[in-house]
């Protein structure tokens, strides 16, 4: 039999190539993700056991370990050295530049120096420190020169004694800065990146790390004395003497040393940390392999609709086998062992290309020179060769289960009957039918009670829900596609077939293999829903939050100034200046602003008092720059808007009167200026927090305060990632604090348009592989309709009008699958944002046109290519060649 | 080999008679001896491959096919039969000499313009009916006008729709195809298949019908029905026929057979009936030894 499956293989070999393809490109992914989480563990291996130096054992403590246990440890027979190390850092300054890195004493022996000395020296007294390369050029320092560290220095209050302590929660005292002035005397590289993850380590001598870690230890724990004792170590790496035996030496020291403390080889000690640590990259590494079992998924459906067709090519060939005496197992077999065949060579071929791609990253990244070591080249771990190609393999064998099943079903009188083009096969099961309506209808049920779990109670609960009716419909939708896929393609077939013949032509085409049109739309189905389900969700997060954020801080940007402006001539004025308000003015996408004065008020009511946040604003002004200009209506000089909150806590009902007194607290906490009080009518509205009245009545009030704030408004609030940083540009010189919607919006847009770009990129690869399965279909349907081709051109259809057919073909195939898909993804979308963001306010449901549409045209510009080179084979076919053809 | 066309010479060869047509009630046909032939072929040479493996399928033909005939074309397997009909037909192109539609010379013109021909003035039957699996009858008989398109100036076009309507009519009532209009061509026999094939084929009213071995997937019952068809749409619609086939039976029913060995006229028989087109194949085969194509289609 494998004679004959390696001929049948030969003969189809370009058929076969197409659907190799799409799991080639599967497999390659799979490969590519492996591989990158293997380079992610072992990143952090190397950075975890980098810091060990070349010590043997690590000890590490829950506790903590006291230099009096270290010298215990120390004294081990078997011992030739023994550091122990911390996390401390210090705030190192030279002229304007700060660095903050972490602190590590020289080593005692130099089996236990983690980082290499380029120039100068290691550090041997007091107030000598060696600094990392980089850091030192960052600070401008060089061998010789002085650093200042910056140390903060807790003194306790001379009437409180620790011992007695009146309040031992809450320690008097005070922080005092405490420089130390520091000698440059060595400068340092990091091969093995065992501080990269800090930003670098600076050494000094044992002594200076001492009494450093001794003065952070002191205050923050209570009743500590600044005793050195107290400060304690987290780990101790150890070099034993040559010849020690490491298993006599562990046990002793874990005999001698205090209760918790794990002893571990150092590769042990690595493997230990990295596994807490790579509970976050297994987690990307398994999301991703998700984004690749789609691909695959999607990549099945392809193969299984090249076997498909592939069968119904040779059927002649088979039925003759029959007729010669093979089996319906033999024919079986001989099916799988071609899938078997091609799903091993281009799972071997993806395997190559994703090593290849993960290889060709690691180089540019290295290149790049990104501060985190790199492994030089991929590490080919048995799991990477295997999966890919287990996987593949098994995928292509699943994929052609059901077509070598149909292959066992050719009778052996088809060899005798004339080779027609395959028929029109309208087998439509009763099951299947049923099974996808109930599939379809149970998901859409629990996605709807999904949505109505999210808006009231648990989200997990929700989104378990969700994610089920998800599923559960989706295959619904897909196992029933053979039954309405052809339908909506055959009726925007015949929407387009009044146009020209070419376009009936196509129509007819399309719906006359209704399995097969389903299943090449199904491939690409999958991927567009799951496209457009991320990016209607995205979009609708992002309106919901909008919206959210909109009551919440009806402001997109405020900017406020504590400091008074110094001119140029030395006198002071507001801190918030005409030129801050026009440079703020001038930042494009900014339309509005107004200065106003942001202050404290005593409000009172009934004898009631609350200090309150309040605004001194222009309304008319204050109108334009808010996102919800009814927060202050019926402001004017007699009224004072009050948030509902306030209103309630002080029984406050509209048209009340109530008495402001106005105070301002400077930057130092001291109550700078207080004003008169003033009686002002109450107004209530939906203003979020606060109160706002307007300068003239603030002015009533004889306080004289300061314009200390500004408030912009963007032109579209979807560019608060582009304008607020624009913002800080334009007012970098000016030390000002900025806040508002637009900054928050800013942020959210920020990480939604991450995820989404990386997911939608993860997808994709899906989308790609569905493209070429189009492809596929669309060539294999001008083989088989070759003959039919023919026939066409000798009764009057020109060359292009056969390339136009076919291309409007694609474009159906492709276009439906697509616009099917981005209808579908938009109601996932929706469930998944009701569901999620429902508990957080009211969900407001937005679709994304913009991203929906380019997903189709990417579809109808690929269903349009897909057709080119099936098109120019059979336009170039003579129809006196294509009639001969049985 | 080097064989010049010398239809009459074979001394076996039927009598070659005058073309007279003392038949049926038809009207003294005019068209013979005044209009053009139909098609033509002049020096009209196929060479296929190079070299040694040179095959010249057909020789140097000159040959006139009348309009408003039924001829046929007979020959053994390899006689270049079929590669005559596509040369005329604008399928093929000719390695040299001249065919001619009409008053047209077909070589030489672009693949646009020889679409353009076949959509217009020719149609085709073939042996496997090769209508469209998608399309009902109806659909298939009108595909070639939908090809054509309609004009765009709306008088034009509606005159153009009832013209075409009334012909469609004709043809269905002739053929017997009313009440098959909306089957698509799995539900049809064969020799209804055929039926709406040649439907097809005269909807556009072409000059000329190509039909290659129409009878050669048929029972012979259906294949006679056919061969009446054809011939009544020459005798009765005015049409102009011709078919290629290797059956006697089927070219007796031929106003005219020509007979072709080794890509070369070699016969030519009017008034032909089975036994004279028998007669005539005998002595072609007598003539070079080859063996005749007389079984069964493939």
């Amino acid at each position: 039999m494998w004679r004959l499956t390696l001929a049948q293989m030969r003969r189809s070999l370009g058929r076969l190539t197409a659907a190799g393809l799409a799991i080639v490109i599967g497999t390659a992914f799979v490969a590519a993700t492996l591989i990158a989480g293997g380079v992610i563990t072992r990143t952090s291996y190397d950075a975890v056991s980098a810091s060990y130096a070349d010590a043997d054992l690590v000890a590490t403590s829950e506790g903590g370990l006291t230099a009096a246990d270290l010298a215990t440890l120390r004294d081990t027979p078997g011992v030739e050295a023994l550091d122990g190390r911390r996390s401390l850092r210090v705030e190192l300054v030279s002229g304007p530049q700060r660095a903050v890195p972490e602190v590590a004493a020289v080593a005692s022996d130099p089996r236990l120096e983690a980082q290499e000395l380029v120039s100068g020296a290691f550090p041997t007294a007091v107030g000598e420190v060696a600094v990392p390369g980089p850091m030192a050029e960052r600070l401008g320092v060089g061998v010789g020169d002085p650093l200042t560290a910056s140390r903060q220095v807790w003194t306790p209050d001379a009437a409180q004694d620790p011992a007695t302590g009146t309040d031992p929660e809450e320690p008097a005292g005070t922080w005092t800065n405490v420089p130390e002035e520091l000698t440059v005397v060595g400068l340092l590289s990091d091969p093995a990146g065992a501080f990269a993850e800090s930003g670098g380590a600076v050494l000094v001598v044992a002594d200076d790390a001492d009494r450093w870690a001794a003065q952070d230890a002191t205050g923050s724990v209570v009743g500590s004395s600044g005793d050195v004792a107290t400060a304690t170590f987290t780990r101790a790496v150890i070099a034993l003497t040559d010849g020690a035996d490491v298993g006599q030496v562990t046990a002793a020291l874990e005999a001698t040393a205090p209760e918790g403390t794990t002893i571990r080889t150092k590769d042990d000690e690595a493997a230990a940390k990295v596994s807490e640590l790579t509970n976050g990259s297994d987690i990307l590494t398994t999301i991703v392999l998700g984004f690749a079992a789609i691909a695959l998924l999607v990549a099945a459906l392809v193969i299984s609709n090249t076997f498909q067709v592939l069968i119904a090519q040779r059927t002649r060939a088979l039925a003759l086998l029959r007729c010669v005496g093979a089996d319906k197992r033999q024919l079986r077999r001989s099916v799988l062992q071609e899938a078997g065949l091609l799903g091993l060579a281009s799972s071997a071929l993806g395997l190559a290309l994703g090593v290849g791609l993960a290889q060709v990253t690691l180089s540019v990244l290295g290149r790049m020179n990104s501060g985190v070591p790199l492994p030089p080249t991929v590490s080919i771990t048995s799991a990477v060769v295997l999966a890919p190609l287990v996987v593949g393999t098994l995928v292509t064998v699943m994929a052609a289960l059901a077509p070598a099943r149909a292959a066992t079903k050719v009778a052996p009188l088809a060899a005798l009957r004339p080779a027609d083009a395959p028929t029109l096969a309208h087998r439509r099961s009763l099951p299947r039918l049923v099974l996808a309506v109930l599939l379809t209808v149970v998901g859409a049920a629990l996605l709807g009670l999904a949505v109505v779990v999210g808006q009231s109670s648990d989200a997990f609960l929700a989104l378990g829900i969700g994610v089920l009716g998800g599923i559960l419909s989706f295959v619904g939708v897909l196992v029933g596609a053979v039954f309405w896929v052809p339908r909506v393609v055959g009726a925007a077939g015949r929407l387009l077939a009044t146009r020209s013949m070419a376009a009936k032509l196509a129509a007819a085409n399309t719906v006359r293999n209704p399995r097969r049109t389903a299943a090449t739309s199904a491939a690409l189905l999958i991927g567009v829903t799951l496209v457009a389900m991320m990016s209607t969700g995205a979009a609708s997060t992002r309106t919901t939050l909008d919206g959210a954020l909109d009551d919440q801080f009806p402001v997109d940007v405020a900017i406020s100034r504590d400091a008074p402006a110094v001119a140029a001539d030395g006198t002071t004025s507001d801190p918030v200046t005409p030129a801050l308000v026009a440079t703020v003015a001038d930042v494009p996408g900014v339309i509005e602003t107004v200065a106003l004065r942001d202050l404290f008020v005593q409000l009172e009511f009934g004898g009631a008092t609350e200090w309150t946040d309040a605004f001194a604003i222009d309304p008319a002004a204050a109108g334009a720059v808010l996102r919800a200009p009814s927060m202050m209506a019926g402001l004017d000089d007699s009224t004072a808007v009050l948030s509902s909150g306030i209103a309630e806590r002080l029984g406050i009902s509209a048209g009340d009167r109530v008495t402001l007194t106005p105070e301002l607290v400077g930057p130092d906490g001291v109550t700078a200026a207080t004003g008169e009080p003033v009686e002002l009518t109450a107004v209530l509205t939906d203003l979020p927090g606060g109160v706002a009245f307007t300068p003239g009545a603030l002015a009533r009030t004889g306080a004289d305060l300061p314009t200390n704030q500004v408030w912009a408004r963007l032109a579209d609030s979807n560019d608060a990632s582009t304008v607020v940083p624009a913002i800080e540009d334009a007012l970098s010189e000016t030390a000002v604090q900025i806040a508002g919607a637009a900054v928050e919006r800013a942020m959210f847009q920020r990480i939604i348009d991450t995820l989404l770009a990386v997911v939608v990129g993860l997808l994709g690869v899906a989308v790609v592989i569905a493209l070429i399965g189009v492809a596929n279909t669309l060539s294999l349907s001008v083989l088989e309709r070759r003959r039919e081709s023919a026939t066409l051109r000798a009764i009057g259809l020109s060359r292009r009008q056969l390339r136009a057919m076919l291309a409007i073909e694609g474009m159906l195939i492709a276009g439906v699958g697509a616009v099917i898909g981005a209808v579908l993804g938009t109601l996932y979308g929706w469930a998944g944002v009701a569901t999620l963001v429902g508990s957080m306010g009211e969900v407001r449901l937005d679709v994304p046109w913009g991203q929906l549409g380019l997903v189709v045209l990417v579809a109808l510009v690929a269903g349009l290519l897909a057709s080119v080179i099936p098109g120019r084979a059979a336009a170039r076919t003579s129809p006196v060649a294509a009639l001969a053809v049985d | 080999m080097d064989r010049t066309v010398q239809p009459a010479e074979s001394p076996a060869a039927a009598p070659r008679q005058a073309v007279a047509r003392p038949k049926l009630s038809l009207p003294a046909d005019p068209r013979s001896a005044a209009t053009p032939p139909a098609a033509r072929a002049r020096a009209l040479s196929k060479v296929y491959g190079t070299g040694e493996a040179t095959v010249r399928a057909l020789d140097a033909v000159d040959i006139d096919f009348a309009a408003g005939a039924f001829t046929a074309i007979m020959g053994p397997s390899g006689s270049g039969k079929s590669t005559l009909m596509h040369l005329l037909a604008g399928l093929d192109t000719a390695s040299s000499g001249q065919a001619f539609l009409g008053a047209t010379e077909i070589t030489g013109l672009d693949d646009g313009a020889l679409t353009r021909l076949r959509r217009d003035r020719v149609g085709f039957v073939f042996q496997q009916f090769n209508l469209l699996p998608m399309f009902t009858a109806e659909q298939n008989i009108l595909l070639p006008l939908e090809l054509a398109g309609l004009p765009r100036e709306a008088r034009a076009r509606a005159a153009a729709k009832a013209a075409s309507r009334e012909w469609f009519d004709t043809l269905v009532a002739t053929l017997g195809l009313a009440d098959r209009l909306t089957h698509r061509p799995a539900e049809l026999s064969g020799g209804q298949q055929q039926r709406v094939a040649i439907a097809r084929a005269l909807i556009a009213k072409p000059d000329v019908v190509f039909a290659d071995e129409p009878t050669g997937n048929l029972d012979s019952r259906s294949g006679a029905e056919v061969l009446s068809f054809l011939r009544r749409s020459v005798r009765e619609l005015g049409r102009t026929v011709i078919m290629v086939t290797h059956d006697p039976a089927a070219a007796a029913y031929a106003d005219r057979v020509v007979l072709l060995a080794d890509g070369a006229i070699a016969g030519d028989i009017s008034e032909p009936t089975p036994e004279s087109v028998l007669a005539g194949l005998d002595a072609l085969r007598s003539l070079d030894g080859s063996v005749l194509d007389t079984a069964a289609a493939r």
